[in-house]
């Protein structure tokens, strides 16, 4: 069984390297705008959906990546490649300053300074206009990379889910998962749960700075409010919570099901799919808030590491 | 390019200030009503609040009638809407972690700024009644705010007294405090919970009919009200209603003040980082709160 | 009765896959041409006017036998308002939908955005909405300007300021891309008529409460106060001078002071405010009568502003290079809108080299006894303005 399920990844990794041989414009933006959707899925999934603490404002990593990668490619002349590493370390710079003292928070004011913190990060970057272009957004220099940048995003989205389960079969996956279930009882086990709430959140911030820049250079220009959207932390939530939080491929599957969804019907219903995504946010927390994998899990007792 | 700051600009600031920070108030009281009560976050109340506007703007539409008596229409109707929200689905999240009642709200929010999208168009809306002010030397009281200040503050006062004397006030109060206590002394506590999600809504409804006249009407205007709503809970601190009133005016005074020695630009910004560095010096508010 | 049931299923499924694969058979298939709008959004309201531009000009287009002899169809999709859903969908309608031509979208920051796309697929792009000069001063070759630039807004009320002996301007704006260029077209045209500029303050997107701002406005007490604003904030700061009892000699705003809504809010306190405005319906382009009452009939009640305009003019002008070049070639279509010099419903268009719109004029009109009267340029003004302003007590 196991057997068959790394062939089978196998040969889908392989169709993915090959497909752009083949496809159209559409096609390679289409996958690579899915493959940011795992990645920042999962990055979410690597704070929120193993230790409980729940990011509502992780997109503030993808909008800072974003501007410190175009910022570095405008005015220093970097490549895109070594830009987008650094806007990964600029999320996860943000993560450590942050993350220090809002870890201590507990459940909903942890949630709420997220949101507070990707508002700051949104009129920060608004502010220091010499830096940023401001609210006139930033371009970058005219090029077509699309194809390039289709395989490093889907690098990026490989990394984070090898992270995600190599943290998921490891003690320290544990132990978040510890602190996700009942903090006062892990730290009475000893665990040092403010070191390891923060290593997760580093790790958790590293990718979407990372797929923040690859962004920036694909669409050639950012503006605040286009990189700092609450909409995008929320689709990212329901996509790991409809696959299902704190396993490995939950998130994969809660990206891929519902961006294909939402590409191929909704969009069709001019005016009303929002609405539509309302709804299937209500259902999901309602009717499914441990996601489809976890609902397998329960059910067929599969193993932790799915 | 900057202008000197008198004392007579300064004091002209702090009026708008306080008049807009009776709205915060009142409409943030409705948001800790419910945290306070439910412990669930709702992302929607702006978006009722919205839903109050366009009930004012319809009134005057299609009536014609003063728009400040359409508050007899939009806080009832809105408060049938709350509850309705809350039987039908939050009952569900009460108590859950903080995950599913900040999904289930938005998703709820999406879903009615979207419906009303359709239904009204994106088309922006106003009421154009009171415009104008009284100028008192060099200061001058905006009419349209000076009358919603009026009524905020006059709900909120009633909303307090409410709390504070009456029965079901009393019960609600408990329940905020300790549901199992409440619960022992013979609170019906689903009742309860509906009650203050619909007085919340109708709140936030009461806010969105006063800045009808103010504001310009459309249906993704309720997201900034629950972001500063938020913003008043963490300096009140959460479940602290009496925080809420003063977290109100103090946010309403923060924002002109820094929009007027700095720029209106920074003083948006000011406002969020104010949020972040009270949840991490004082999480439970300037004015103390619940410390859960 | 299992077999009825199965073969009225059977026979329901053949239906639905015949319906499925059978493809029109016409010699006269329609030209298609696509476009993202901002159908929701932050921009909904103006992108939808857009949107009905486009929709009549080939509703007129197809009534006049279509184009080569062939009629055109629009394909459009929302992009939510949102740049990054803006360049997927130009990629979709390129090589998915593989769309003959392709029209812009709304706004100058998502224009920005998808004008990488169709560059790279030299599909050449009429943008009928976006003024934002920088857009076309990258060395693209395939998108096209059809209004004036969004530094030139404020061009009128500088030059009667300065012709009435005004000395010194304050200017406001929206804190995003298009009005924070109007802001720097608008100093330099201050410092070439000779204005002094006292103050300048942004302020964010959706910002309600301007009492800071225009009590410093009151205390810098300038002779003009120009704000490059959109639809909410013009309003808002409208009423709110009233409130503070702010009175420059000359207040103009920019979008949204020419939408009929402007005047319907704030009813006789926007007497005397002045506006830029890309198109008026009294201007005499040809054919600008024809389009007021088809659009009317065709959408009753619907908001008509210059973005409706825009987009049908936007639309003439394909339509017209097309023609001109007799073939759907990029490169051909690219010749033909690069010698085009015409009037259409909205104006004139001509671009120099890099697509930078030339001819089309901005007029700037006064809010005069609840109409719009154009003031300048003199050439198209049909009134004189009236000057000064009143103060707000004394009206």
């Amino acid at each position: 069984m196991k057997r068959a399920f790394i062939a089978a990844l196998g040969v889908l990794l392989v169709a993915l390297a090959l497909y752009p041989i083949t496809a159209t414009g559409y096609g390679i933006r289409f996958m690579l705008q899915l493959f940011m959707w795992v990645a920042l899925a999962q990055s979410w999934n690597l704070i929120s959906g193993l230790t409980g603490y729940v990011s509502f404002g992780h997109v503030a990593f993808f909008g800072t990546g974003a501007y410190a990668t175009g910022i570095l490619v405008v005015t220093h002349g970097w490549h895109w490649m070594p830009a987008s590493l650094m806007g990964g370390v600029a999320g996860a710079i943000l993560a450590l300053i942050i993350g220090y003292p809002c870890l201590r928070l507990k459940g909903p004011y942890f949630a709420i300074s997220m949101l507070g913190l990707n508002e700051v990060m949104r009129v920060l970057v608004s502010y220091f206009e010499g830096l940023t272009g401001g609210g006139s957004g930033l371009s970058l220099p005219a090029l077509h990379a699309s194809v390039q940048i289709y395989y490093a995003t889907g690098l990026a989205a490989v990394a984070v889910t090898a992270t995600a389960f190599l943290i998921i079969t490891s003690r320290f996956g544990l132990r978040l998962m510890t602190i996700r279930e009942d903090e006062v009882a892990a730290e009475a086990m000893g665990i040092d749960t403010a070191r390891y709430k923060l290593y997760a959140f580093l790790l958790s911030a590293f990718v979407p700075g990372v797929v923040g820049g690859l962004q920036a250079r694909d669409q050639g220009y950012i503006e605040p409010m286009a990189v700092f959207p609450l909409l995008t932390t929320i689709t990212m939530i329901v996509m790991a919570l409809f696959g299902g939080k704190g396993t490995v491929w939950g998130p994969v599957l809660g990206a891929v099901t519902l961006f294909v969804f939402q590409e191929l019907v909704w969009a069709r219903f001019l005016y009303l799919h929002q609405v539509l995504f309302g709804a299937i946010i209500i259902v999901v927390v309602l009717l499914m808030p441990r996601g489809i994998l976890g609902i397998l899990q329960q059910r067929y007792q599969l193993p932790r590491t799915i | 390019m900057g202008v000197i700051i008198t004392p007579a600009m300064v004091g002209q600031v702090v009026i708008s200030g306080l008049l807009a920070g009776a709205l915060y108030s009142m409409v943030a009281l409705g948001l800790a009503l419910i945290f306070g009560v439910m412990r669930v976050i709702n992302v929607a109340h702006g978006t009722i609040l919205m839903l109050g506007a366009y009930t004012t703007f319809w009134w005057f539409q299609l009536l014609g009638i003063n728009p400040y008596l359409s508050l007899l229409v939009s806080m009832p109707l809105m408060f049938l809407l709350g509850a309705f929200l809350q039987r039908s689905m939050v009952h569900r999240v009460v108590d859950a972690p903080e995950l599913s009642s900040l999904l289930l709200t938005f998703g709820i929010s999406i879903a009615l700024v979207n419906v009303t999208q359709y239904a009204f168009s994106s088309d922006v809306r106003s009421v154009e009644f009171l415009t104008g002010s009284f100028l008192v030397g060099p200061l001058a009281l905006s009419k349209s705010r000076l009358i919603s200040f009026a009524f905020a503050v006059g709900l909120t006062l009633f909303a307090f007294w409410f709390l504070q004397k009456t029965k079901l006030g009393k019960a609600i109060r408990a329940t905020s405090q300790s549901r199992e206590v409440a619960m022992v002394c013979g609170v019906n506590v689903q009742r309860i919970h509906l009650y203050a999600f619909g007085m919340a809504s109708a709140l936030a409804a009461a806010g969105g009919s006063l800045v009808a006249v103010i504001v310009a009407i459309q249906p993704e205007m309720g997201q900034v009200y629950t972001f500063k709503s938020f913003l008043v809970i963490v300096l009140g601190g959460a479940g602290n209603y009496p925080g809420a009133l003063l977290g109100g005016m103090l946010l309403g005074l923060v924002e002109q003040l820094s929009s007027l020695f700095l720029t209106t630009q920074v003083s948006e910004a000011v406002a969020y980082v104010l949020l972040v560095l009270v949840l991490l010096l004082r999480p439970t508010g300037l004015f103390g709160g619940r410390s859960t | 009765m299992r077999t009825a049931f199965r073969s009225v299923t059977g026979l329901a499924t053949a239906l639905v896959v015949l319906a499925g694969s059978w493809t029109p058979a016409s010699a006269q298939a329609p030209i298609k041409i696509g476009a993202s709008l901002s159908l929701t959004g932050t921009y909904a309201a103006l992108g939808q006017n857009q949107h009905r531009g486009y929709q009549l000009c080939a509703k007129h287009v197809n009534e006049k036998g279509g184009v080569l002899g062939r009629k055109i169809e629009f394909v459009l999709y929302d992009d939510q308002s949102q740049p990054a859903t803006g360049v997927r969908l130009y990629e979709k309608l390129i090589t998915q939908d593989k769309v003959d031509l392709v029209m812009g979208p709304y706004s100058s920051a998502i224009t920005e955005a998808v004008a990488n796309v169709n560059e790279k697929y030299k599909m050449p792009m009429v943008a009928p909405m976006a003024s934002t000069t920088s857009i076309f001063k990258k060395g693209r070759k395939f998108i096209f300007m059809v209004q004036s630039a969004a530094e030139v807004y404020l061009e009128g009320l500088v030059e009667m300021a300065a012709k009435r002996g005004l000395k010194t301007i304050a200017i406001i704006n929206e804190d995003t891309l298009f009005p924070k260029a109007t802001v720097q077209g608008t100093i330099e045209l201050a410092k070439k008529n000779g204005l002094q500029v006292v103050f300048v303050e942004a302020y964010p997107k959706g910002n309600p409460d301007f009492s800071a701002i225009l009590t410093k406005i009151r205390a810098a007490n300038p002779d003009v106060l120009g704000a490059a604003t959109y639809f909410d904030d013009a309003v808002a700061i409208t009423r709110q001078m009233k409130e503070l009892n702010v009175n420059p000699k000359m207040y103009g705003v920019t979008v949204g002071g020419d939408l009929p809504t402007f005047y319907q809010l704030l009813g006789k306190n926007a007497e005397f405010v002045y506006g830029a405005t890309q198109w008026e319906v009294e201007l005499p382009y040809p054919g600008a009568k024809e389009f007021l009452q088809a659009y009317t009939m065709e959408f009753p009640g619907r908001d008509l502003s210059y973005h409706s305009a825009g987009g049908y003019g936007g639309c003439q002008v394909l339509v017209e290079a097309i023609k001109r070049a007799g073939s759907l070639d990029g490169e051909k279509i690219r010749e033909a809108v690069l010698k085009l010099d015409i009037n259409t419903v909205y104006g004139g268009f001509k671009v120099d080299e890099g697509g930078f719109q030339i001819s089309h004029k901005m007029v700037t009109f006064q809010w005069q006894e609840g109409k719009k009267v154009i003031v300048w340029p003199d050439e198209l003004a049909a009134g004189k303005a009236l000057f000064p302003t009143p103060p707000w007590t004394r009206r």
